[in-house]
């Protein structure tokens, strides 16, 4: 009987081919897309997801109440793991982290590794395996380092022991290799290269012995029995008891939630990328609903070639549940096809896929899960786009249907209208979205930063780099490739180094305001094109400026009327406002401008900016400073970043999501016109005879192709006012997590509207066109 | 004294139309015995295929009594009206209704995996007919690939196939040409002769003459 389905269904297939292309093609791109996103889906819930410790291991963030808003900061004092550790009965191991990129050396060979100074805790908590040395010994002897099999590979070759090495680490210093360890997973939020023990940073900081300073990065690990929201609850506490502020509160922010759910606002997790995951899930489900919807439709309009077949089959001893059975027989075995034609696709498409999204997907088909998935969307897919036809099928009476009568639509064909302005309602809420992202993702690389980003070179302060900043700079500027040279202590586009309980001039409550702390050199301001809107920079002689400082615009507003010039900042020392800045934007692009304020000091810069030439080739710009670098501070390998780069970078979730609402936009209405072609080219079959008759007594071609597209316009006419409040919502919703965002303009639905009509003309129409000028004596010699 | 097939007892059949109410069949009385073979005559509208259909029990009577084999087919559930009429009866139509995706041979055995059969029974079943009516030369083509006549020889065979009582032929010979009907009308008395019973509608007077037992139909009613 099953051989009996499979064999019609073939040969069906066969006979109507390009009903079959259409089916087959519009499933297929359905399921590749929902492949791709599920892909990337399941990518996103792997992280962490290989630590075996999934319900004991946390991170320990704090919440900290600056002007009555709870922000959240990644860092704990020193001494407060070991502080849990022993205070907190359920909690069992602790580790401060500290993370550090550092310069290995081997002959010749340097590389720059990212790493963790942690305390021996870590090992365990993580349960990091070790191929060469054990975890018990490994952090010994107070110079130890344990670095994974890839960095050991990069240092010394494939094969070689590591153990036992003496490393030299920028240059400088002597480690000793106590043990190798497996490389991490792929997907971790903390990824290392190396650990080495927290002492051997720490040394003789003595400000990382108290609880002034927030800068570790902290874990623990729960007892198996410990209870999440007593132990929460107590850590809470613990923080706020040691350092006797109530501003202050650490949580247990769990393993499973660092990828996903690791936004927070005033004090509360809000989601994070999981959002983006729940997003894509639900538009992958979209997609294959749309392509099952096609299914549906082009299935039914095909009815009445099917009635006959299902009338002699009832005649011949056919029960409806068998017919039934055989109709989603057939859905299932073209989704069968379907999907293995998506395989194809994904082969190919899933190399792009990768560049798109910066991923390193695999489509796995070894893994029994992918399999079972993927057969899961055929099943599923099938009975979905097989049900309502076979339903509809197998309803005819025979009687009816062998004497040649004409299958009344009735509900078959308002549900397949209805189909289909579902449909294009979905391509048309795709397409304003996508114009709508679009728009805010330029609004905002548009928007005035009050810093120039372009042209503009960051290099990581290292090695001999500050001893010698006043050769360097004059040595940049001589080539001609720079025109300004200048030094931070924080990223341009970093949070970075802040504070409160400050108090000055003019201000009330200024205790809790958060003031963002920048050590530039005097250049600094002129090398970002930041703007002194009043009052002088500063000198080049540091010491002339000691108690000077600039502050921003937003900052002089905190200050009161008048020019804030003269007044005067305590902090610990007394400060006197030498010049007002144009605010500038950091951290949080779509956000306000913090206040910020700016010291003459250049001691402990991080970054060192260049302005460069535009007129000069950036290889050779690169070049230019590469031959400074390596002939002043020639220790270290010379590595820079774009700051227009790192900015767009800052979007990288906005920008996936607008590259994907645009692929995925296109994809639903390339299968949303697959189906409206197939289901036009039947209603110009089913008319034919009306269409020869019409000719007959002296149509125009014009007139007929006017007849037959109409009905199809209105549909589509009737999605776009379906459409457009649908999308406004969504929109509105999702702008509104934006402080800095656009406003939605009516012209973008009037364009989304055209757009939808055209494509559906241009489908319809080549049908339409085709059946007009068709010869009416082939259709009428029919009956 | 021969069994009694089918038998009808003022069976009758209304629809509506719009606002009307339209009688197709008005008190039918006749008894069709084993063995007979009964033409239906009357022209177009009279109600020879509504009658076919509703003793076929693809459609309803309204009213009136239905027997088959001494079943009540009027009060029965539709499951066993399907499990009785895919036993006993077996349809022929005017325009073969062969389903198209199909061979020759999967169209004749297509009500054999409806009832069931086994494999290998179906197989020696098929096969004999394939050879009774000397098409097994032509069992893997598709209908399209064969003339009327064949195509209504392909209809006949599947109607035989599962050896029902009674056979229903609606204008078996309606699509054919003068020569292919009285082949076709031949292997119906032929088959008659076997002992299977027949009732066939019809136009033509020569087609009818066949047959054992003529009955007249006007607007319904047997005259």
């Amino acid at each position: 009987m099953i051989l009996n389905y499979i064999k019609i269904a073939f040969r069906t297939l066969r006979k109507n081919k390009g009903y079959s292309f259409l089916n087959i093609f519009g499933l297929a791109i359905g399921i590749t897309c929902a492949s791709l996103i599920f892909l990337w889906v399941e990518d996103e819930l792997s992280f962490d997801s290989e630590f075996e410790k999934q319900d004991q291991v946390y991170y320990v963030p704090t919440h900290q109440e600056y002007d009555g808003e709870w922000r959240t900061f990644n860092s704990t004092p020193g001494p407060f793991a070991e502080a849990m550790k022993t205070e907190i009965p359920g909690i069992v191991k602790a580790s401060r982290t500290k993370h550090r990129d550092l310069l290995f050396s081997v002959n010749d060979n340097a590389i720059n590794s990212g790493g963790r100074f942690v305390d021996e805790d870590f090992i365990t908590i993580f349960s990091l395996k070790f191929v060469e040395g054990n975890a018990k010994e490994a952090f010994n002897n107070p110079e130890a380092i344990v670095i994974t099999q890839e960095t050991a590979e990069q240092l010394y070759g494939k094969n070689a022991k590591a153990i036992g090495k003496v490393l030299k680490v920028d240059n400088t210093e002597n480690y000793l290799i106590s043990g190798v360890i497996e490389n991490l997973p792929k997907n971790v939020t903390f990824p290392i290269n190396w650990i080495a023990p927290f002492e051997r940073w720490s040394g003789d900081k003595e400000w990382t012995n108290g609880y002034g300073s927030f800068f570790a990065d902290t874990f623990v690990e729960l007892s198996p029995e410990a209870d999440f929201n007593d132990v929460d609850a107590q850590v809470r506490g613990l923080l706020e008891k040691k350092t006797g502020d109530s501003d202050s509160k650490a949580f247990l922010h769990s393993i499973k939630d660092w990828h996903l759910r690791a936004h927070f606002e005033n004090g509360k997790q809000v989601g994070g990328r999981i959002d983006s995951v729940r997003l894509f899930t639900i538009i992958a489900l979209i997609i294959l609903l749309i392509a099952c919807i096609n299914f549906m439709n082009l299935s039914t309009a095909r009815s009445e070639k099917r009635a006959n077949e299902v009338g002699v089959r009832k005649a011949m001893g056919s029960g409806r549940t068998r017919l039934i059975f055989q109709f989603i027989s057939e859905a299932l075995i073209l989704a069968f096809i379907a999907s293995l034609v998506s395989v194809l696709f994904l082969f190919v498409l899933l190399p792009q896929f990768n560049l798109l999204i910066e991923k390193d997907l695999v489509l796995g088909l070894s893994q029994p899960f992918h399999i079972v998935f993927l057969l899961g969307i055929t099943l599923v897919c099938g009975i979905i786009a097989g049900l309502y036809p076979a339903f509809y099928l197998s309803s005819f009476k025979p009687v009816e249907v062998l004497k040649g009568l004409k299958v009344t639509h009735g509900s078959a064909n308002y549900i397949r209208k209805g189909l289909v302005v579902g449909q294009f309602t979905i391509s048309i809420v795709f397409i304003i979205c996508t114009i709508l992202v679009y728009q805010q993702l330029q609004h905002i690389k548009n928007r005035d930063l009050g810093f120039d980003k372009d042209q503009l070179i960051s290099l990581n302060v290292n090695g001999t780099m500050i001893q010698k900043f006043d050769v360097i700079k004059q040595d940049l500027i001589q080539t001609g490739a720079v025109s300004s040279v200048g030094l931070n202590n924080s990223g341009i586009l970093n949070g970075g180094n802040n504070g409160s309980n400050l108090t000055w001039t003019g201000g009330t409550n200024t205790e809790d305001v958060l003031i963002f702390f920048r050590y530039i050199s005097s250049d600094f301001l002129e090398t970002a094109g930041m703007e002194l809107v009043e009052g002088r920079g500063f000198y080049e002689n540091m010491a002339k400026d000691s108690t000077s400082v600039l502050i921003t615009e937003s900052f002089a507003k905190l200050m009161g009327q008048g020019s804030a010039i003269g007044k005067k900042i305590d902090r610990g020392d007394v400060y006197t406002v030498v010049g007002v800045v144009k605010d500038y934007l950091f951290d949080d692009m779509y956000g306000q401008s913090d206040p910020v304020m700016f010291f003459n000091y250049h001691g402990e810069a991080s970054y060192m900016y260049l302005k460069t030439n535009p007129k000069i080739g950036t290889s050779d710009v690169l070049s230019k400073i590469e031959a400074v670098m390596k002939k002043h501070n020639p220790a270290f390998p010379f590595e820079y970043s774009f700051v227009d780069d790192a900015f767009n970078a800052k979007f990288k979730s906005e920008q996936l999501v607008g590259k994907l609402s645009q692929l995925f936009a296109l994809l639903a209405i390339l299968i949303s016109c697959l189906g409206l072609f197939g289901l036009a080219a039947y209603t110009a079959e089913q008319r034919s005879k009306e269409i020869g008759v019409r000719k007959v007594l002296g149509a125009s071609v014009s007139g007929i192709v006017k007849l037959l597209s109409k009905d199809f316009l209105k549909l589509v006419g009737l999605a776009i006012v379906i459409a457009i409040p649908v999308a406004w919502y969504v929109m509105d919703n999702w702008l509104g997590n934006y402080a800095y965002r656009i406003e939605i303009n009516g012209w973008i639905f009037v364009i989304a509207g055209i757009v939808a009509i055209v494509i559906a003309m241009v489908t319809v129409s080549f049908q339409a066109i085709k059946a007009a000028i068709a010869n009416p004596v082939d259709s009428l010699k029919t009956e | 004294m021969q069994n009694i097939l089918v038998s009808l007892n003022e069976a009758t059949r209304t629809v509506n139309s719009g606002s009307n109410k339209v009688t197709l069949l008005d008190n039918i009385n006749f008894n069709v015995e084993e063995g007979e073979f009964i033409s239906l005559m009357g022209p177009s509208g009279s109600g020879k295929s509504t009658l076919l259909n509703c003793i076929g029990m693809l459609d309803n009577f309204t009213g009136g009594g239905y027997t088959f084999l001494g079943e009540p087919v009027h009060s029965m559930k539709e499951k066993n009206r399907s499990k009785l009429y895919k036993e006993y009866i077996g349809f022929v139509f005017q325009a073969y209704h062969l389903i198209d995706e199909l061979t020759v041979y999967e169209n004749i055995e297509t009500p054999l995996l409806y009832k069931n059969v086994k494999s290998s029974e179906r197989k020696a079943m098929v096969a004999d007919m394939l050879d009774r009516f000397n098409i097994v030369g032509k069992k893997d083509l598709f209908p399209i690939q064969l003339s009327g006549g064949q195509q209504q020889l392909v209809g006949i065979a599947r109607a035989l196939i599962g050896q029902p009582k009674l056979i229903l032929a609606d204008e078996p010979t309606g699509n054919l040409n003068s020569k292919q009907s009285e082949e076709i009308m031949e292997l119906f008395a032929q088959l008659n002769k076997e002992g299977v019973t027949i009732i066939q509608a019809t136009h033509s007077e020569s087609n009818a003459a066949y047959g054992s037992r003529i009955i007249n139909l006007l607007d319904g009613k047997i005259v």
